[in-house]
C-alpha cells in the first residue's frame, strides 16, 4: 500500500466511472414513470450497482488484482488515431459524404502509423494506392453490391 | 433423417460457391492476428441483406467453422492465436513450429479441426430437431432462467474476475433496455436523440468486437510489428493422419469436451480449448511433454474449438440462446431475415434450416482440405501490416454498421461502445458477456414481463417464477455457475487467459 | 479543389431549381425508399415487398421501391423516425398499420398523429381472430365468456403487444362481454403470441387471421370468432362475433397501406394517389398475396382519409378508460 501505481489509479478511475453509471441507471430506474416499463431495469439496475460499488470499492482498497492498464506510451500513440477516428466518424462521414470521408481518414492513418519513413517518396506513392485500391473495392461492395444509400457526398 | 433430403440445396452452384468463398476467406481472416471469428461474422452480416436467407447462412455458417480452424495457423507459425478460441493451440504448435515441425502442427490441427467439427455437426443434427419440438416446454418462465443462466455462465468463466464478468453481464442487459419499452411504448434512459431508436445489435456487436481492436492496433504504434513467420518444412499429410490416429486419445476427449462446453449457451471455444487441453495433459501417459511441443496439446486443443462449432448453434436453433458469442451473432443473421429460431423454424423454414446445418457438414471438410494447402498463404496474408488492417476494419465497421438501417445514429452508437470497450478491456472487464447480456436482457425482459403478467392472473409471482423441476434445474445451474466461478478465484485456478500466454 | 466546389454547388442549384419549375411531372427521378416500421420477415414487411414488386414498371411509378425495415416498440421507432427525420420529397415512403400508429398516438409518449402524415393508398386488411389451443375445452366465445364471468381476470390470453389491432379486439371483446380477462402481450409479433397458445403458457389469443388459418389447418389451434362485419373469405365456417352476441366491430382489423409525411408537395401525393392503387391491381400483385393468404382490401387516397378519422374517433372513445 506505499506506493500507488499508475494501472491502479486508472482502474480506480474506470471502475469509478462504472459505478457512477450504475447509480445513475439505478436512480433513473426507480424514479421515472411509468413503473411498469421500469419493472426489469430496476431488476437489473439493482444487480448492476451492487456489482459495480463492490468492484469499486476494491479497487480503492487494492484488493483486486490490477490489469496491465495503460501505459503512457500507449496512450500517446492510440490517442492520435482515435482523434482521427472520432473525427471520421462523428463529423466527417455525414458532412463530406462517405466515400470522400473514408478516403481521407484512411490515407491520414496509413500515413500516420506506417513504420517506413515519411522522407521516403516512395512509401507515399504506396499509401495512395492502397487508399485507392481501397475506396475502389468499398464502392463495389456496398454502392454496387448491396446498394446501400450513404449520404450524399459533397464532390460528386 | 430430413437433413438428407436438402443436401441437393448445398451444392447449387452458387450456395456452393459463397461455400468456398466463406471457407477460404475464413481461413485467411482467421489466420489474421485480430479480427476474431465474432468480429468476422459479425462484419460480413451486411453482406447477407441481399442474398436468400439459406444463401446468407451458408456464407457466415462457412465463415464460422473456417475462422475458428485458421485461427490456428498464426497461432501456430506467430505464435499470436488468430482467435480467442485458439489460445491453448498457440501451448505446443508453436513449440512444435519452432522444432521445425510446423507443417507437421498445421496439418494434425486441421486434421483434429476436421474430427472434431464433424462430430459436432453430427451432434447438432441429431439433437436440433428433437430439442426443437422439446422447445415447447420452456415457457416464459424457464426461458427467463434460461437466459440468465446464458449470462451468468460467460460471465463467470470466459473472464478474469468473477464480479466484472457478472458486471460486464448487467451493463449489457442494461444496454438491451435503452430505447422504447416494447410493451408500453415508455421511453427509457434515451439521453440521447441517436438512442430513440435503442441500440441495434448488429451495429453494437461490430462496434464491441472491432473498434477496441482497431485501438490496440494504433496503440501498437509506428513499428513493424509484424512477427516473424517460422519456415515449414514439407510434411506427408499421411504421415500426419497415421499420428492423429495414434493419438486418438487426445482427439476423443478434445472432441467430447468441445461438444459439451458447446452446448452450454453462453460459453465460447476460448474455454472448450482450454479445458480439453487440461484433460488430455491429465489423461496423457506424457504428461510431461505437454508444452514441449507435443502433439496431443495442439490435437486436443483444435478438435476442441471446432467441435463447439455445432453444438453452439444447439441452443440457438431451438430456443434462441446463443451457444456461444458467434452463435448470438449469427442469431442477429437470422433475424435480419425475418427468421426466429425454435420450433418454427424446422416447420416454416425446414429448407433454410436444413440447408445450412449441411453447409455447416460439407463446411468442415472443405475447411480441412484448403486449410491443409493453403496455410502457408494464409500465413502471409496474415502479415498485413497492423496500420493497413486498423484503416480497413474501421472503415469496413463504419459502412457494416450504418448498411443495417441506413442510419447514422447505429454507426455513432457503434463508434461510442467500441470505444469505452477499449478502456474497458484494459481493466478486466470483457466484450463475450457484455454481448451476451445485450442479447439475452431482452429475451430475459420479455419473459419476466409476460410470466408475471400470466402469474398475476394465475398463482403469483414466486410459485410461478420459483417452482417447477425446470425451472429449478435452471435456478440450480445458475447459483452453480457463480458458486464455481467464485471457489475457482478463491483458489486462484482460473483459466489461462490471453494475456498471460502472450508474455 | 475550389473549382470542383463551384461547380458541385452550380450544379446542386441547377437540381433544385429545375425540380421545383416543372412541378414534380417527372417525380419519381431516382429510386424511393419505404420505410416498414418491422422486421424483415413479419406480415407488413411481406406484403410490402409484394405490392411495391412493381413499382418499377412504366404504368407504375417508373423507379423501383426499396425497403428500409426500423423495428422496434411495435411500429414507433419507424414512425418516429418517418415523422420527425425523414425528408419530405416523396423520395421517402413509409408502411402504415392502423388502428397501431392511431391507438399509439392517443396514448402519447410519441412525436406522431394523424395529422402527421398523408395517407397515399391502402392495401390490405387483415381482421382479429380469437384463437384457443386445439384441445381446449372452449369451442365458442359463449364459452370463453362463460369462464371469463366465473372466474374473473383469470382467463389469460395473448396477442402481439399493447396499442396494436390484438390489443384492442381484446378491449372490444371484454367491453362487449362486460368481463375482465388477462391480456398478456408478447413481443416479435403474431408468432411469439400464437406460440403462447400452442404451448398452453396462456388459455386463448388474439391473432392475425392469416397467421391463424396456417395454424388451424396444421391442427394445433381451433378459431372461435373473427373480428370483423363479415365472414372472411378464407374461414367462411367461422362465425364473426357479431354472430355470436358480442358487439365487436370492425375497428380492429389491421389495414396496411402507403403513407408519405406531412409537408410533401401536393403534386407528388396527386401523383402517387393516382398510380399506387393501381399498382395495387396488378394482377401479378394480387396473385402472389393469394398466394401468401394476405386478403387485399385496395382502397384510395379519400376512402383512407375518412377510415383514419373514423377509426381515430372509435379508438379515442376506447382508449379513454385506460
Amino acid at each position: 500500500m506505499s506506493e500507488i501505481s499508475l494501472p491502479r489509479i486508472q482502474h480506480i478511475a474506470a471502475s469509478g466511472v462504472v459505478a457512477a453509471v450504475g447509480v445513475w441507471v439505478t436512480y433513473v430506474s426507480f424514479t421515472q414513470q411509468p413503473a411498469q416499463a421500469f419493472l426489469f431495469p430496476r431488476l437489473i439496475a439493482t444487480v448492476f450497482v451492487i456489482l459495480a460499488l463492490w468492484t469499486f470499492i476494491k479497487a480503492c482498497l487494492g484488493w483486486s488484482k490490477v490489469g496491465s492498464g495503460l501505459s503512457a506510451r500507449d496512450c500517446k500513440r492510440l490517442v492520435v488515431g482515435l482523434i482521427i477516428a472520432c473525427i471520421y466518424i462523428f463529423w466527417m462521414a455525414k458532412g463530406l459524404g462517405f466515400y470522400t470521408a473514408t478516403a481521407i481518414a484512411f490515407f491520414v492513418l496509413l500515413s500516420i502509423y506506417d513504420p517506413a519513413p515519411h522522407t521516403a517518396l516512395k512509401s507515399w506513392v504506396k499509401r495512395i494506392a492502397i487508399t485507392a485500391c481501397f475506396i475502389a473495392v468499398m464502392y463495389g461492395l456496398f454502392a454496387k453490391l448491396l446498394t446501400v444509400y450513404t449520404p450524399r457526398e459533397i464532390f460528386f | 433423417m430430413d437433413f438428407l433430403f436438402y443436401f441437393g440445396d448445398v451444392f447449387t452452384p452458387f450456395n456452393f460457391g459463397l461455400l468456398i468463398l466463406g471457407t477460404v476467406f475464413g481461413l485467411i481472416f482467421g489466420a489474421t492476428p485480430g479480427l476474431s471469428p465474432t468480429m468476422t461474422v459479425a462484419l460480413a452480416i451486411p453482406f447477407t441483406f441481399k442474398l436468400e436467407p439459406a444463401a446468407g447462412l451458408i456464407l457466415l455458417g462457412a465463415l464460422y467453422t473456417s475462422t475458428v480452424a485458421g485461427g490456428a495457423v498464426s497461432a501456430i507459425l506467430l505464435r499470436i492465436p488468430g482467435a480467442p478460441a485458439n489460445i491453448a493451440t498457440t501451448l505446443d504448435g508453436n513449440a512444435m513450429a519452432k522444432k521445425g515441425e510446423g507443417a507437421k502442427a498445421l496439418q494434425l490441427s486441421f486434421l483434429a479441426s476436421l474430427v472434431g467439427g464433424l462430430f459436432g455437426v453430427f451432434l447438432l443434427i441429431t439433437l436440433t430437431k428433437p430439442l426443437s419440438e422439446w422447445a415447447l416446454i420452456f415457457g416464459p418462465s424457464e426461458l427467463f432462467w434460461l437466459a440468465i443462466l446464458g449470462v451468468t455462465i460467460i460471465g463467470s468463466l470466459d473472464s478474469k474476475s468473477l464480479v466484472k464478468g457478472l458486471l460486464s453481464g448487467c451493463i449489457g442487459m442494461w444496454l438491451a433496455t435503452i430505447g422504447f419499452d416494447d410493451m408500453l411504448g415508455a421511453q427509457r434512459f434515451v439521453f440521447h436523440p441517436a438512442l430513440g431508436g435503442g441500440i441495434n445489435i448488429i451495429a453494437a456487436l461490430i462496434g464491441l468486437f472491432a473498434i477496441p481492436q482497431v485501438i490496440a492496433m494504433f496503440a501498437g504504434g509506428r513499428i513493424d510489428s509484424a512477427a516473424e513467420v517460422i519456415k515449414v518444412q514439407k510434411h506427408k499429410v499421411t504421415d500426419a493422419v497415421k499420428e492423429l490416429w495414434n493419438r486418438k486419445r487426445a482427439a476423443g476427449i478434445g472432441t467430447i469436451v468441445g461438444s459439451i462446453i458447446g452446448l452450454i449457451p453462453g460459453v465460447g471455444g476460448q474455454i472448450a480449448g482450454l479445458v480439453a487441453y487440461d484433460q488430455a495433459k491429465k489423461f496423457s501417459s506424457e504428461k510431461d511433454k505437454f508444452g514441449t511441443g507435443h502433439s496431443e496439446g495442439v490435437i486436443a486443443a483444435e478438435a476442441a474449438n471446432n467441435a463447439m462449432v455445432g453444438p453452439s448453434l444447439v441452443p440457438l436453433l431451438t430456443l434462441s440462446i446463443p451457444g456461444s458469442p458467434t452463435a448470438a451473432v449469427l442469431l442477429g443473421g437470422l433475424l435480419i431475415h425475418g427468421i426466429f429460431p425454435g420450433p418454427d423454424l424446422f416447420i416454416n423454414h425446414a429448407d433454410v434450416a436444413w440447408t445450412f446445418i449441411n453447409s455447416m457438414l460439407i463446411g468442415q471438410i472443405l475447411m480441412c482440405v484448403f486449410g491443409i494447402f493453403v496455410a502457408g498463404l494464409a500465413a502471409k496474408v496474415a502479415q498485413v501490416p497492423k496500420h493497413v488492417m486498423a484503416a480497413i476494419v474501421l472503415a469496413l465497421a463504419v459502412f457494416g454498421s450504418y448498411s443495417v438501417q441506413s442510419s447514422m445514429s447505429d454507426v455513432y452508437v457503434m463508434a461510442t461502445l467500441g470505444v469505452m470497450m477499449y478502456f474497458l478491456e484494459r481493466f478486466g472487464f470483457s466484450a463475450a458477456p457484455l454481448v451476451l447480456g445485450l442479447i439475452l436482457g431482452p429475451i430475459a425482459e420479455e419473459n419476466f414481463a409476460i410470466g408475471s403478467m400470466i402469474a398475476n392472473a394465475s398463482d403469483g409471482l414466486a410459485p410461478y417464477f420459483l417452482t417447477g423441476r425446470l425451472n429449478l434445474i435452471l435456478i440450480a445451474m445458475v447459483i452453480a455457475s457463480i458458486v464455481y466461478s467464485g471457489w475457482m478465484e478463491v483458489r486462484s485456478r482460473r483459466y489461462t487467459s490471453k494475456e498471460e500466454i502472450m508474455q | 479543389m475550389k473549382k470542383l466546389l463551384a461547380g458541385a454547388a452550380i450544379g446542386l442549384m441547377g437540381l433544385t431549381t429545375a425540380a421545383a419549375a416543372d412541378g414534380h411531372a417527372n417525380y419519381p427521378d431516382r429510386p424511393v425508399m419505404m420505410v416498414v416500421s418491422y422486421g424483415a420477415g413479419g406480415a407488413t414487411d411481406f406484403q410490402a415487398r409484394i405490392v411495391t414488386m412493381t413499382a418499377g414498371n412504366e404504368d407504375a411509378l417508373g423507379m423501383p421501391v426499396a425497403i428500409l425495415n426500423k423495428p422496434g416498440a411495435g411500429g414507433r421507432v419507424g414512425w418516429n423516425w418517418f415523422a420527425t427525420q425523414a425528408d419530405a420529397d416523396g423520395y421517402t415512403l413509409s408502411a402504415y398499420n392502423v388502428p397501431h400508429f392511431i391507438a399509439q398516438s392517443i396514448k402519447g409518449g410519441v412525436e406522431y398523429s394523424t395529422s402527421s402524415f398523408e395517407p397515399i393508398a391502402n392495401w390490405g386488411a387483415d381482421p382479429a381472430v380469437f384463437v384457443v389451443a386445439a384441445d381446449s375445452d372452449m369451442n365458442s366465445m359463449a364459452d370463453v365468456v362463460a369462464f371469463a364471468k366465473e372466474n374473473p381476470g383469470k382467463l389469460t390470453f395473448s396477442g402481439a403487444g399493447l396499442f396494436v389491432g390484438h390489443h384492442i379486439a381484446a378491449l372490444q371483446i371484454e367491453k362487449a362481454a362486460g368481463v375482465k380477462m388477462a391480456y398478456i402481450p408478447t413481443k416479435g409479433g403474431g408468432a411469439a403470441a400464437m406460440k403462447a397458445v400452442i404451448a398452453g403458457d396462456v388459455m386463448g389469443g388474439v391473432n392475425n387471421l392469416s397467421d391463424a388459418f396456417r395454424a388451424a389447418a396444421a391442427g394445433s389451434v381451433k378459431i372461435l370468432g373473427v373480428a370483423d362485419l363479415e365472414r372472411s373469405e378464407f374461414l367462411p365456417d367461422v362465425p364473426t362475433m357479431m354472430e355470436q352476441g358480442l358487439e365487436v366491430d370492425n375497428a380492429s382489423v389491421n389495414f396496411r397501406g402507403i403513407m408519405v409525411p406531412k409537408g410533401t408537395p401536393q403534386g407528388v401525393i396527386d401523383k402517387l394517389a393516382e398510380t399506387v392503387p393501381a399498382m395495387f391491381e396488378n394482377a401479378r400483385v394480387q396473385k402472389r398475396m393469394k398466394a401468401g393468404g394476405s386478403p387485399m382490401h385496395v382502397m384510395n387516397r379519400a376512402e383512407v382519409q375518412a377510415m383514419w378519422a373514423a377509426r381515430e374517433a372509435t379508438l379515442k372513445e376506447l382508449l379513454a378508460g385506460l
